[in-house]
């Protein structure tokens, strides 16, 4: 089953749109849930991603893109 | 290069992680420094740190450079390790008397009676329109003083390493990282920095250059971030048929000669790029070290890529067109062609 990796809507208050500054995982790791996987920034403050389940992860927005929350940038299954 | 399930970490992270595990073994050793404490430092690297060991061994200061590198002097004389940043080294100037005076300087006062087993960390860098107070390197005026180690690591294995040896060493290090390889985005972070790390605690010897990349037509020296412009550069002369080595310098001092000897005597050609001004600077040092065991092995007169002697510009377009970057490195391989 797959588990999207979504931008969480709730970590800062605003609409405004992130940045993804580090995957720490390679495209097709494996990872336990809870394991931190990727850092994101919004105006100066760098939040955590991650993992929202065990498995392998699945890259689909890469380092130095610019999303909205809610955006799915991978998947784990 | 990385294997498909080695974690990653960024720079920031690793030095907080290397911090962290020395912290869980070693009573003597603590942090001090602004914001480093409750935000985990602004570049993020002694982030967790307060939450794991209290504000009695992570202690933010006030704003007094003087005061609290003064204090680390003393505590690491007395037998603590302690581990303090200068959040831009750019403040070195109204704190250097404590720094070059003492902390360099005390063992040899001293007669050997006293160590200063301290870290000095700090961070160095521009290239993100932060003004010429807050984006030097000055690599050249720290390691050109007697009495202090100097590294600068270049990716988060190194950086790890680095501060771990660091922590461990008799002598006072500083500890130079570079902002563009943080991890931070709002500093124009560089992927490359950002490597696999293994978990376990190690330590890297201060003191050794790497060469990263084998190459037999020229030698390309740097430290930092001068490493990542080295390799983008050494890719592209690839395709112009040139085969660059490229030698990150991991350690200013001491300063391994012998690497950038054995490198230059085999490609006879050498480019130093450096983020720090250009004259009476590490550029100067690492070209005289070579010239002076044995100028033979050079097929052309070396060049130096670094920053303009002016002060670091404000305006974005102006600090870039000072800055070393890849285009600089391969022109300069141009010119050499050219002489």
């Amino acid at each position: 089953m797959a588990t999207d990796i979504v931008i969480p809507s709730d970590l800062w208050e605003e609409d405004d749109e992130t940045v993804i500054t580090a995957w720490l995982v390679n495209d097709g790791s494996t990872v336990e849930e809870g394991a931190l996987i990727a850092e994101i920034m919004t105006a100066k403050v760098q939040y955590e991603i991650q993992a929202p389940a065990s498995g392998t992860v699945h890259i689909k927005e890469d380092a130095d893109a610019v999303v909205a929350k809610g955006t799915v940038i991978g998947v784990v299954e | 290069m990385n294997k498909t399930n080695e974690r990653k970490l960024t720079i920031a992270r690793a030095m907080a992680e290397a911090v962290a595990q020395e912290l869980r073994v070693d009573p003597r050793v603590f942090v001090m420094g602004e914001d480093i404490g409750a935000l985990g430092g602004v570049y993020g690297n002694t982030r967790g740190l307060l939450e794991e060991f209290g504000a009695e061994r992570i202690r933010d200061t006030p704003i007094s450079e003087t005061a609290f590198i003064g204090a680390a002097v003393g505590a690491a004389q007395d037998g603590m390790r302690p581990v303090v940043e200068l959040m831009f080294v750019d403040f070195f100037g109204v704190c250097f008397d404590a720094i070059y005076n003492m902390m360099a300087k005390n063992t040899y006062f001293s007669g050997g009676s006293f160590k200063v087993p301290m870290v000095l960390m700090t961070s160095t860098g521009g290239g993100y329109s932060d003004g010429g107070q807050h984006s030097q390197c000055v690599y050249g005026t720290f390691a050109h003083l007697p009495g202090m180690k100097v590294v600068a690591p270049s990716n988060a294995y190194d950086a790890k390493g680095l501060m771990t040896a660091a922590m461990r060493d008799d002598s006072p290090v500083v500890y130079m990282y570079h902002k563009g390889l943080q991890g931070m985005g709002w500093l124009g972070t560089e992927p490359g920095a950002t490597v696999h790390v293994p978990e376990e605690s190690y330590a890297l010897e201060i003191g050794k250059a790497k060469v990263v990349r084998d190459g037999t037509d020229v030698t390309v020296v740097s430290l930092g971030m001068g490493v990542h412009h080295a390799m983008k550069a050494a890719k592209e002369l690839q395709e112009q048929g040139v085969s660059a080595e490229v030698i990150d310098l991991v350690s200013l001092v001491p300063l391994d000669r012998d690497t950038i000897r054995a490198s230059v005597a085999k490609t006879g050609r050498l480019i130093v790029v450096d983020e720090d001004y250009m004259s009476y600077g590490v550029s100067g040092e690492i070209i005289a070290s070579v010239t002076e065991h044995d100028i033979s092995v050079l097929k052309a007169p070396p060049k130096r890529v670094a920053f303009p002697d002016v002060p670091i510009p404000f305006a974005r377009v102006m600090e870039q067109f000072c800055l070393p970057n890849p285009d600089k490195i391969v022109a300069a391989w141009a010119g050499m062609q050219a002489a």
